[in-house]
């Protein structure tokens, strides 16, 4: 079948008015119906599997022409169609209602999308989105689920995952499927990693990822909370009750910028910001017991996802907000949707200025931030960032709250508690090419490898992770 | 979810919960804490256990009723009632050494922390004092310190008519720079080591740093994940940025910033007022689940 020509624009997806939601922490982007889905699908050229850019692009490798395909082949019987879809997605990626949101989709499959060399590339993972929400709402994805519950599950081994961010979620969904028993240790009261305390719910809206969660238990995988591995139980005792274990702990432990003023009231870790607020609801004190304390001129520091994050819950509670970013726009590490959306909302933006010193006023609040003007240089640093240095200028901006968001690292416990796995300077964990670390049956994966980076990429390890937990424990089982 | 096997008032306005909770019983030591979330729209609070069995896979806490979740959870949580989320347990144990003669104390509630370790320390061969400051109608843990201890010293007073929080407070710190002072002098510890509110820390720090005796305090800044994860819990020892839930809580009081550590604990004064009020209104008017 020829198809006339090329569209060269995807079809938009609808958005919350600016006004409305940021009075609000409702979703801003309302996603596809299916027609638009269908017309967005229509777009793509169907590249060959083994060739399709997209799929490589993809750090799971979904196959995106198989499920964009599904779609469009059906498209008088939208059940069906989306069955279809959601079958290829979840061959691959077990949460696609979170991925198809929280992806940077314009550095991963997007990007090299043949027709984003002439036009727009194919939205693929607003297409993810809609096959996923559109399958839970019609009540598709509880069908479908019974074909993945594996019949065998519990008989192929015992595998214990240790922390419930994307990187354990995707681990544990692969081990469930290929017949393992897996049980998962979460230090906190809810499971979800930064999907539930870091991504806020304009984003990500809980009750999704809730249902996404759910569908692992349907899977037989057993989720412990209030469980602290290095200290509730130990890495030791892990590995004498199950075959393997999977270490995907991330990168929780917030940076801190080690000059005056640190311990001045209303000065928070983004992390702690964020927590109290999507895993706490503090927004909603005191229908909600837990507090939170923000004033009228709020500056986020940093400018990475994690900042935008911050900047734009802030303005949901009533701030004014202002980003300082000791580099210039075009070295932010944000998603470009996200900084557009903080731009739209109101947030402004400071550049090249970095943090020197917190002033408190008598009461022991923080009533302004002193920064030293930077400027750019034509070297650039290992990550390829232009560098920067001080020009000996200062600027004091008044501020009565502020929010570090500068990155996080690994946190210790569970290395300092389990000697034996080794660590690199950075508190990382040392990993071989099957993601081993150290002690033999122990697999690590995401940000407690990597360091802070995407949840793609952590979902990617968890997957890659599984595979290889796979072969260990089957080559285990061998006779010598 | 962990049921409350048990449930009783000990002192005015302290409440004892025994639950069971296995993973915390089996392996709390000495020093440690957990973090609770009674209910779904709670918050998460630090406690500390006091006694334990791992093989009964139980432990008691004691709160202190001083605001809207201790109170709520003595109003709405009974016998047989679970309580959602116990996490822990947290923070270092104590060092279990021999220091020789130890004076440990607690102010309020604060004895409820003191208990394990000096139950500890005097197991190990330390001779362990215990002081305990405290008003009256709130004395608790009596006769088990004066099991596990060479000697318990309370030093109390009886609430009057019409006395406030900041009266009370007075009391307890007079009372007890002076009873420490007595003890410093007749007992001469090689440790001191102390529980309680930070600005009591700090007034019986400012009688021991006088005779220049090492002093170990447990810290409680305010805490959210109690893992490491957020900082709020942040203080300054030696110079350093320190997070209190897996550094501390013990610390050095001669290292610790202890005007920062006050106000940082009373950032949210306000909004805990509120957080009260409105759950006395609630309760009130009859609706407070």
């Amino acid at each position: 079948m020829a198809r006339s020509k090329l569209i060269k624009e995807r079809v938009p997806t609808p958005e919350v008015p600016v006004e409305e939601r940021v009075k609000s922490f409702v979703e801003v982007n309302l996603g596809y119906d299916f027609a638009s889905a269908v017309k967005e699908a229509e777009r793509c050229i169907q590249c060959p599997p083994e060739y399709a850019p997209c799929i490589k692009g993809c750090p799971v490798h979904i196959n995106i022409p198989g499920f964009i395909k599904a779609l469009r082949e059906n498209s008088e019987n939208p059940d069906e169609a989306v069955k279809n879809a959601l079958r290829v997605i979840w061959n691959d990626n077990t949460l696609p209602a979170v991925t198809g949101r929280v992806c940077p989709q314009e550095e991963q499959c997007e990007a090299p999308c043949v027709m984003g060399k002439v036009g727009d590339p194919i939205n693929i993972g607003k297409l993810e989105r809609f096959v996923a929400d559109y399958a839970r709402k019609h009540g598709i994805d509880e069908e479908l689920l019974k074909e993945f519950i594996s019949e065998e599950n519990g008989i192929k081994g015992k595998v214990a995952v240790v922390g419930s961010g994307p990187a354990g979620l995707t681990c544990a969904g692969e081990l469930a499927k290929m017949g393992y028993k897996v049980t998962i240790f979460e230090a906190l009261h809810k499971p979800g990693g930064v999907l539930i305390y870091g991504i806020p719910e304009f984003r990500l809206p809980k009750e999704i990822l809730d249902k996404e969660i759910a569908k692992l238990h349907e899977l037989g995988v057993e989720i412990k909370l209030d469980h602290i591995v290095g200290k509730t139980v130990t890495l030791e005792e892990l590995l004498e009750e199950y075959d393997a274990v999977f270490i995907g702990t991330g990168a929780g432990t917030p940076k801190l910028l080690n000059i005056p003023g640190i311990l001045l009231d209303r000065i928070y870790t983004a992390n702690e910001f964020l927590t109290r607020i999507n895993l706490m609801k503090a927004y909603k004190f005191p229908e909600y017991d837990e507090p939170i304390s923000i004033g009228k001129k709020t500056i986020v520091i940093g400018a990475g996802n994690t900042a935008m994050d911050a900047a734009r819950s802030a303005l949901r509670m009533g701030s004014e907000v202002t980003i300082a970013y000791r580099r210039g726009r075009e070295d932010m590490t944000a998603r470009i949707e996200e900084i557009k959306h903080a731009e739209e909302e109101g947030v402004k933006f400071e550049f090249f200025l970095n943090p020197v010193e917190f002033i408190g006023d008598e009461n022991g609040k923080v009533k302004a931030v002193k920064f030293e003007k930077m400027r750019p240089l034509e070297e650039r640093d290992a990550k390829g960032k232009r560098k920067i240095v001080g020009t000996g200028e200062y600027i004091t901006l008044e501020a009565d709250t502020v929010i570090i968001a500068i990155g996080l690292e690994p946190n210790k416990i569970i290395s300092e508690e389990a000697t034996g796995l080794k660590t690199n300077p950075d508190g990382t964990l040392v990993v071989d090419e099957n993601l081993m670390t150290s002690i033999p049956g122990v697999f690590a994966g995401g940000d407690a490898i990597r360091g802070e980076a995407t949840v793609i990429l952590a979902m990617g390890d968890g997957k890659k992770a599984a595979k290889a937990i796979d072969e260990y424990i089957q080559k285990k089982r061998l006779p010598a | 979810m962990y049921e409350i096997l048990e449930k009783r008032e000990i002192a005015a306005n302290n409440v004892l919960y025994k639950i069971h909770a296995p993973h915390i019983a089996r392996k709390v030591q000495p020093g440690q804490f957990v973090v609770v979330r009674a209910f779904e729209n709670g918050e998460r609070i630090p406690l500390t256990p006091v006694m334990w069995d791992a093989e009964e896979g139980w432990i008691t806490l004691v709160t202190f009723i001083r605001g809207r979740t201790t109170l709520r959870m003595n109003m709405e949580l009974q016998e047989g009632d679970k309580i959602l989320n116990i996490a822990g347990p947290l923070g270092n144990p104590a060092p279990m050494k021999k220091f020789g003669k130890i004076l440990a104390i607690g102010m309020i509630t604060g004895i409820v922390e003191v208990y394990p370790i000096a139950k500890a320390w005097q197991e190990i061969g330390n001779e362990v004092i215990t002081l305990h400051i405290v008003p009256e109608p709130m004395i608790i843990l009596k006769e088990d310190l004066e099991k596990a201890v060479s000697k318990h010293i309370v030093e109390s007073f009886p609430l009057k008519e019409g006395m406030g929080m900041p009266e009370i407070f007075k009391e307890l710190v007079t009372r007890g720079q002076a009873k420490v002072r007595e003890l410093i002098e007749k007992e001469k510890p090689d440790l001191v080591f102390m529980v309680g509110p930070a600005r009591g820390q700090k007034a019986i720090f400012d009688v021991v740093k006088e005779y220049g005796i090492p002093m170990e305090v447990d810290l409680h800044p305010i805490m959210v994940d109690g893992t490491g994860m957020c900082g709020a819990c942040r203080v300054t020892v030696g110079g350093e940025v320190k997070f209190a839930c897996v550094d501390g809580p013990s610390f050095n009081a001669y290292e610790v910033n202890w005007e920062e550590l006050i106000a940082r604990s009373e950032f949210y004064a306000d909004l805990e007022k509120k957080a009260l009020e409105d759950y006395l209104t609630k309760l009130q008017q009859g609706g407070a689940q």
